[in-house]
């Protein structure tokens, strides 16, 4: 029997344990433009909270969830965004344990970190990297 | 109430134990029984009274109901043989629950397990928001597995062993 976990909760620890992998680079929920102040920056975003639901009229009968947020690195250089990435990929993939702060965060089994590719954006000239983290949540 | 009328989605099946380490099995006729007798093992939430069962919580509830059984005849020589359907064994379950280590039914059914010769009503409800179809028999339970795969939630599989005979039975709300 399982109860469904808040998302809230989820964004609140996902911004904690980023900002302090990757302390002092500042860390935002969604692009908002500081490309224009800051030289280098991350920024993420929650998709797929979902825990399978079974059969019955039971709403406790789920299974846990695997949520996934996306890490999004921009930097003015490309090698400073490959760095930030290792950062990234040394402290959070395998991790098990405390996710997010002690008043805002949860016991995790474990962490996966995918790291799905990098571009540039010549435009703005600004050098990117994404991530892709699933966190597995006993429940 | 009138016996449900309509086509349903898998969804609406559950499936339900009777409580206690110490469980004494409903009779042939009984099974076939609903007020008092299913209703009291269905929860209200499946349309039934509750009281004296548990909700087995599986992912879903595998096909039941009876294996094709047929003594085959043959003669040398002869071009045709026969077939002659015997009495058909009540189908066993094999059922897989996300596992949770202190839910009530998992317990009691790891403790049937290790007992090995408990026999237990089980029931399974199909209900579609006002009227429930339930489908009761007396089984034992075995072969235990736990599987942690780590890819998905760790798994709790069991097989529900009917008795078989005619230790089954069909009822509906009334």
């Amino acid at each position: 029997m399982t109860t469904q976990l808040n998302p809230v909760l989820y964004g609140k620890a996902i911004q904690y344990q980023l900002a302090n992998i990757v302390t002092p680079i500042p860390v935002y929920a969604s692009f908002n433009r500081n490309f224009a102040t800051e030289p280098k920056f991350l920024t993420w975003q929650l998709r797929n909270v979902h825990q399978p639901v079974y059969t019955g009229q039971q709403q406790n009968n789920k299974g846990i969830d695997r949520p996934v947020f996306q890490i999004s690195i921009f930097t003015q250089k490309i090698e400073e965004g490959f760095t930030i990435s290792n950062q990234v990929l040394q402290s959070l993939h395998g991790y098990s344990g405390q996710f997010g702060s002690p008043s805002d965060g949860f016991f995790i089994a474990k962490a996966d970190v995918v790291w799905l590719y990098n571009s540039y954006d010549n435009e703005q000239n600004l050098a990117q990297v994404f991530l892709d983290c699933t966190i597995d949540v006993p429940a | 109430m009138a016996l449900i009328n309509k086509v349903l989605p898998g969804y609406v099946a559950t499936i339900w134990m009777q409580e206690g380490a110490s469980p004494t099995p409903l009779t042939d006729a009984q099974l076939a029984t609903w007020t008092g007798q299913v209703a009291d093992i269905i929860g209200t939430e499946a349309g039934g009274t509750g009281g004296g069962g548990l909700l087995i919580p599986v992912e879903a509830v595998p096909a039941f109901g009876s294996d094709d059984a047929v003594a085959a005849y043959s003669v040398a020589g002869a071009r045709t043989g026969a077939k002659i359907t015997t009495q058909n064994q009540v189908t066993s379950l094999n059922v897989t629950s996300a596992w949770n280590p202190a839910d009530p039914a998992q317990l009691l059914i790891r403790e049937d397990g290790y007992n090995g010769t408990t026999i237990r009503t089980y029931v399974i409800a199909v209900y579609d928001g006002t009227d429930t179809v339930a489908y009761a028999f007396n089984a034992r339970i075995g072969g235990l597995k736990w599987d942690m795969s780590p890819a998905a939630e760790g798994k709790y599989q069991f097989a529900i062993h009917p008795v078989g005979g005619n230790s089954y039975g069909w009822s509906n709300n009334t």
